[in-house]
């Protein structure tokens, strides 16, 4: 099948049911998408499938045939992925980093819909699990994007 | 994590009964072989004087022609931070912006077994603190052999060169050249003498001890940094395992590996110990059919290696029995006279305590990855906290020499404990054998559902508290009694001959001036396998002593800050440190009170001495539909002195994180042998909805270096306990919270 | 006493003296089975093999098995109002399962619920829907017990019901009231694949156990399609089993013959995966059906008719525009816990993940199946060998009963749904009655 994955395409084959995760990661090599669980409980898997973001480890990957996949191998090249990236460095936000990934990803998502995001807005996006807790730079790293979008 | 120095209990074949706090305070070098005759690779360092560990500078350090360092560092970065710090360590002596570093993990070798203590572990947050004056000193002698080449390029004398940042100057005529340009000439150099150095002033210091940016907070941000799990190597097969549904079963036979065989992708099946396997093309591949293999089990044989798995094991009945078990106990700490006190005390206040077991739970699933080369050397990547024990075991396991394994450390997902040799908890045992077997490199990813079935736990203890109040109320006598093993006797399949400290600290240990104690264990051996997790005995034993500690302030009728206060009068490191916590919140203040947003709540407050270092933490909860709200956290930690403020900020609220998901909402449950949880589904881990907003005082008391990674944790759970018990009246004497219902 | 009144009670007493005769005589007694001093040629492969179908057919395994113990060797605890009970060892060992059963007593036992010297078995045992199984197959399957099974020495448990409700005999008062007495019979004016199916669906498969409500003797309403209540869908030990009839919202009316068969082959279909008490019945039984057998099947269960009045207005999808709201109760929980998988739309992923727009747990009155697989998550189900590849999480440790309650009720009520909102208190009741499922494959062998 063909995917089209951070602007390009990828003949890949995969079985229909195979986790976009599974193909991204060992298939094309794209190890940036974690694999934590697997079971769309953490988040360390996201990735945006036509800007909306998804848990790839729960995404069959038959059913991203025909749309827009971005990782965060391309996270850079993207307008907002490129702010938020900056203010993750700046606010010192990865700790292992592990699940930093996703969380770009998912704050990414937020703010290509959503500019100048409320705290409630903030908090109900973002949702991912980390376990060295960064959860407050997260935060503070995500209101200084909303701020500076409105400023 | 404070793991090896227990471990290590004698010293050159002679017994030396050294207690951990000594130990920790550095005073044994030398060599160093196992304890308790535990069959774990601890490395025998060389007797090795200060003045030669840490010395070899091209081991450590390669200056580029662009002018960066790449700088192979002791310790493991698994988001604590210590490649940062290294960097700012080295390269405020080297003189180069701790920026231009690329830092990354040393492979074993006695080069780099540079901690006071004679050992090169990542663990007991002692990274830092343990190796601080000989980094310094790397850096210094780089420096100078970095100024010899440049004299000699120059053709000028040493006195008149100097550096700036990155280059070598010539003072008198403002020549300069980057170190890039000298570093070939440099490292032909022999290194100077230690001690004809001298180290720069600590007021001049430009980079240690202020807040560096983390050199890996990009790579982090967009992707690029490489864990365990991402690695490939050419011609790399995958593999996934399915283990025995309880530690220390066999397999039996296979009913349907033909089919399995003939699955999509997969290339081979194999028999492991405790646990089947599937090589194939791809992970998902081999972890489908792993999953589809229907093997028939055997029971433990009586002899098994492992601690094997008792079919009725219950968690919950094993606190119960823990509850009921008496005696004999030995003491770890005992001053004055408990029991007399006791007897003739007008008030005496009893109460039990018991905590949960808990998974480590780190976002990376474990994963190895072995290489046989044609020439019969073996190349292994895997997460470690202790590569040289690692490459031991390794080579102690394949018959190899340790020469002919190279051990690769990469970035850790998540630390906690998790990393260290624990027997039956490793893949890369299994990683080893299956590219053997299979005579091509192989990965080994164990999903999160067999990590949750053999992550070894935090262990579980039970306290029974006794104290005696004077007539005035304060505290005078207390004993605590535990029923429990630590992570250290377990691991070593028995007692040792002196109390495993790591099951007793926090509850020993504590500043407190209460002139009678007896801090005690009854040993009592059980059939779950335990491991360090971050703080290990602190992060139960100051819950079950800080908490007990306000049950005696109310019963007294005392303010618990004050009444901390008044048994901190003569230690005026703490008594500040207290005070500090006090005044970061706005004033101790207990409560309960009405907040802005009209909801009741009360203020808790709780310290811990973990790890060298000394914390002090008050807490603000409410309650919200029956459960635990916590608000604020305000933490005022004193580790002496310090590298990184911005970076123990961060480590602060991790740990808090941490302690705040253990007090609110973890535990590993076990019912029939098995874990109810295999996933975080039903095992839930601090979600973002849940973090309290964390406020951080650091006190730099001029104190011996403490750690950082680890001490801002134990204090939580009791702080928050203390808040919740003045809230609503009801003293919770065990975790999690979520077992509670408040209202 | 009058002795006017002694003579009288004298000529009661009489009939009543006989008529106890008569009671004790039929609730004890062996009934007749056609195979009385019938031999069966238990080494006949084929005869065998035919009763290996019958078992898959029948599901036998399901309840006499438990995962990692000798098949067939009994355990299962099944709880019922009085007590829990125990399914019994039928391996052939002599001591301790059937080993010393004559094909007769097979038969009594299998298809009238009656053990040798007469004791009544309870109806946990299906046998009110096996007194339909052809004398054939009850011979096959005797053949298969007899041959393939391992005897497994394994004492049966006792149940843990009190006296005096332990006592059997009325059971065969209810038997006589509620249980089918004769082996199916084909329906004339029906084809051959109707009435195959029909003898599957009312037989052996014992579809009615769970899919057919019950009456106060916890009697199934219907034992065939000649009752209206026949598989209306019911309640049962914590699932909603659904209408197996052509009911639009809670049954099969929107399913072609073709989704019928493909669930029963698959386990998953466009409409939904199986789940719940469901995944034990696909795991070892309708999944090993043949191809034949599920067409049949399926033609016989899309003969049944719905009954609109009791399903309500049928279902249409509608746009969900309150997913976004992030003031309506539950609509957060859904965004953040479950439309990974099941999406935004609510129309799931492929057959993979299934749709909870137009789902029967999300238009049923019932709403125990929605709350029990929220709080406890799906078994594995495993088609062909192959375990799932992607399944449903327990989230009782991370919701509370007030969250589920918000959360099922906004998926009740989005997307065209109409199931009646979730209380807390019911969550909190299934709760504490329930364990979250296994994440680890069960696969119970048959030999």
């Amino acid at each position: 099948m063909e995917l089209r994955i951070n602007g390009a395409a990828y003949q890949v084959e995969a079985q229909a049911d195979t986790p976009l995760l599974w193909v991204l990661r060992d298939d094309l090599g794209l190890t940036g998408t974690k694999y934590g669980c697997g079971l769309a409980q953490c988040g360390a898997c996201s990735v945006l499938v036509d800007g909306v973001v998804v848990r790839a480890c729960v995404t069959p990957v038959a059913g991203v045939e025909g749309r827009e996949v971005s990782t965060i191998e391309a996270i850079e090249d993207d307008p907002v992925g490129k702010k938020v990236v900056a203010a993750w460095v700046e606010h010192q936000v990865a700790q292992c980093g592990y699940c930093q990934s996703g969380q770009v990803m998912a704050a990414t998502a937020l703010l290509k819909h959503t500019p100048n995001p409320s705290n409630e807005q903030i908090d109900a996006a973002m949702v991912n699990l980390c376990r060295c807790g960064t959860y407050n730079a997260i935060h503070a790293a995500m209101h200084a994007l909303a701020q500076g979008e409105k400023a | 994590m404070d793991t090896f120095p227990e471990l290590a209990k004698l010293q050159a074949g002679e017994t030396v009964n050294l207690s951990r706090r000594r130990f920790l305070a550095g005073t044994a070098v030398g060599a160093l072989v196992l304890g308790f005759g535990l069959p774990l690779g601890i490395p025998r360092v060389q007797a090795a004087t200060h003045a030669e560990r840490g010395t070899q500078v091209p081991a450590f350090l390669e200056i580029r022609p662009d002018g960066t360092v790449r700088l192979l560092s002791p310790f493991m970065e698994g988001g604590q931070g210590p490649f940062t710090a290294m960097a700012q360590i080295v390269g405020e002596e080297l003189d180069v912006d701790p920026a231009n570093f690329v830092v990354e993990s040393a492979p074993p070798g006695e080069a780099y077994v540079v901690m006071e203590n004679g050992m090169r572990i990542t663990g007991g947050s002692m990274s830092v603190r343990m190796s601080y004056p000989t980094m310094r000193r790397l850096g210094a002698l780089a420096r100078a052999m970095l100024l010899q080449a440049g004299a000699e390029k120059l053709g000028v004398p040493l006195a008149e060169l100097s550096t700036t940042p990155g280059t070598v100057v010539h003072t008198t005529t403002g020549r300069s050249i980057p170190y890039g340009e000298l570093a070939g000439r440099a490292m032909d150099l022999p290194v100077p003498d230690p001690t004809t150095l001298k180290l720069r002033d600590p007021a001049t210091f430009r980079w240690i001890g202020k807040p560096v940016m983390r050199l890996d907070a990009r790579d982090k941000s967009t992707g690029k940094a490489m864990y365990c799990i991402d690695i490939t190597v050419e011609n790399m097969l995958h593999a996934a395992v399915q283990h025995a549904p309880r530690l220390g079963m066999t397999v039996g036979g296979l009913r349907n590996e033909a089919e399995v065989k003939a699955m999509h992708g997969v290339h081979s099946v194999h028999q492991l110990p405790g646990a089947v396997a599937v090589v194939a093309r791809r992970w998902w591949h081999a972890k489908r059919a792993v999953e589809a293999l229907q093997v028939d089990w055997q029971e433990a044989a009586a002899g098994a290696t492992v601690r094997a798995m008792p079919a009725d094991f219950s968690s919950d009945r094993w606190v119960e029995h823990l509850g009921a078990t008496q005696g004999p106990a030995r003491d770890e700490e005992q001053a004055g006279d408990f029991a007399a006190t006791l007897g003739s005390a007008p008030t005496k206040v009893e109460a039990s305590y018991h905590n949960q077991y808990l998974n480590h739970a780190q976002l990376e699933p474990p994963s190895a990855l072995a290489r046989f080369n044609p020439d019969g050397t073996l190349e292994v990547w895997l997460p470690n906290q202790a590569p040289d024990m690692f490459r031991d075991d390794i080579a102690k396991r394949t018959g190899l020499d340790a020469s002919q394994i190279t051990l690769h450390s990469p970035l850790l997902g998540g630390f906690f404990g998790r990393h260290f040799l624990y027997e039956s908890a490793n893949p890369y045992p299994q990683a080893i054998a299956l590219a053997k077997a299979v005579g091509q490199p192989v990965k080994l990813i164990w999903s999160r559902e067999e990590e949750f079935l053999r992550d070894v736990l935090r262990p579980v203890a039970t306290v029974k508290f006794r104290a005696a109040l004077d007539a005035d109320g304060m505290p005078i006598a207390l004993e605590a009694v535990s029923a429990t093993e630590g992570p250290t006797e377990a691991l070593a399949g028995k007692q040792g001959e002196k109390i495993d400290p790591t099951a007793l600290e926090g509850l020993s240990g504590k500043a407190y001036a209460i002139a009678h104690k007896r801090i005690a264990q009854v040993y009592v051996k059980g059939p779950a396998m335990l491991g360090y997790w971050r703080s290990v005995g602190n992060s139960l034993n100051d819950f079950f002593y800080e908490s007990f500690l306000d049950e005696l302030a109310d019963k007294g009728g005392k303010d618990p800050f004050e009444l901390r206060l008044h048994l901190l009068r003569d230690n005026p490191r703490l008594t500040h440190l207290l005070q500090a916590v006090g005044e970061l919140s706005g004033g101790w203040k207990r409560g309960p009170f009405t907040a802005e947003d009209g909801s009741r709540r009360a203020r808790g407050v709780a310290m811990a001495s973990p790890f060298g270092s000394e914390a002090a933490v008050i807490a603000e909860v409410s309650i919200e539909n029956g459960q635990v709200k916590v608000h604020d956290i305000w933490q005022a930690i004193d580790p002496g002195s310090i590298v990184n403020p911005a970076i123990i900020e961060h480590q602060v609220n991790g740990a808090v994180a941490l302690g705040l998901s253990q007090t609110l909402v973890e535990e590993a449950v076990y019912v029939d042998g098995m874990p109810r949880a295999r996933n975080y589904d039903l095992y839930p881990i601090l979600p973002p909805s849940r973090m309290a907003r964390v406020h951080v005082r650091i006190i730099e008391s001029g104190a011996k270096m403490g750690g950082i990674g680890e001490p801002p944790l134990p204090a939580v759970a009791p702080a928050v306990a203390n808040a919740v018990a003045q809230l609503t009246g009801k003293r919770v004497r065990s975790l999690p919270m979520s077992r509670h219902t408040f209202s | 006493m009058t002795r006017r009144m002694k003579t009288t009670l004298g000529w009661l007493l009489l009939p009543c003296a006989v008529a106890a005769g008569l009671v004790t005589w039929y609730v004890t007694r062996e009934p007749a089975s056609p195979f009385e001093r019938t031999q069966v040629a238990i080494d006949d492969p084929a005869l065998v093999s035919r009763g290996e179908y019958v078992a898959r057919l029948g599901d036998c395994v399901a309840c006499h098995s438990l995962p990692g113990q000798k098949p067939f060797a009994g355990g299962l605890e099944m709880a019922t109002p009085l007590g829990a009970i125990h399914a019994t060892n039928i391996t052939p060992d002599a001591d301790t399962g059937i080993g010393s059963y004559s094909l007769a007593d097979f038969d009594r036992a299998v298809r009238q619920g009656v053990a040798p010297g007469g004791r009544r078995l309870y109806p946990a045992m299906p046998y009110p829907s096996y007194a339909k199984l052809s004398d054939e197959d009850v011979k096959a399957l005797y053949a298969f017990f007899m041959r393939s099974v391992q005897p497994a020495r394994q004492p049966n448990q006792a149940s843990s019901i009190p006296w005096p409700l332990n006592m059997r005999w009325p059971i065969a008062l209810w038997n006589g009231l509620f249980a089918a007495t004769e082996p199916y019979a084909d329906k004339p004016g029906q084809d051959a694949l109707w009435n195959r199916g029909a003898y599957i669906v009312q037989g052996p498969g014992h579809c009615g156990s769970c899919h057919t409500p019950r009456g106060l003797a916890f009697n199934e309403k219907a034992l065939d399609d000649s009752g209206a209540p026949f598989l209306a869908g019911a309640l049962l030990d914590g699932w909603y089993a659904p209408s197996l009839r052509a009911d639009h919202n809670t049954g099969l009316g929107r399913w072609s013959e073709a989704d019928v068969v493909q669930f029963l082959k698959t386990g998953r279909n466009r409409h939904a995966v199986v789940f719940g008490s469901m995944t034990e019945a696909f795991n070892n039984s309708t999944q090993f059906m043949t191809d034949q057998d599920l067409s049949a099947i399926a033609r016989y269960l899309k003969s049944l008719p719905g009954d609109p009045a009791r399903d309500g207005t049928p279902w249409q999808y509608q746009d969900e525009p309150g997913v976004a709201q992030l003031d309506r109760p539950g609509a957060h929980t859904y965004v953040t816990r479950c439309a990974s998988c099941h999406g935004m739309d609510g129309k799931g992923q492929g057959e993979w993940m299934p749709p909870l727009a137009g789902a029967t747990s999300a238009l049923a009155k019932e709403n125990a199946s929605a709350i029990n697989i929220t709080l406890n998550g799906s078994q594995r189900v495993v088609a062909a060998g192959m375990p799932d590849a992607y399944r449903m999480p327990a989230f009782r440790a991370q919701l509370s009963d007030q969250e589920v309650a918000e959360v099922l009720s906004f998926v009740r009520s989005a997307w065209g749904n109409h199931g009646p909102t979730v209380d807390p208190a019911a969550v909190a009741k299934l709760r504490d009655h329930t364990d979250p499922a296994s994440s680890s494959p069960i696969i119970l062998q048959m030999r």
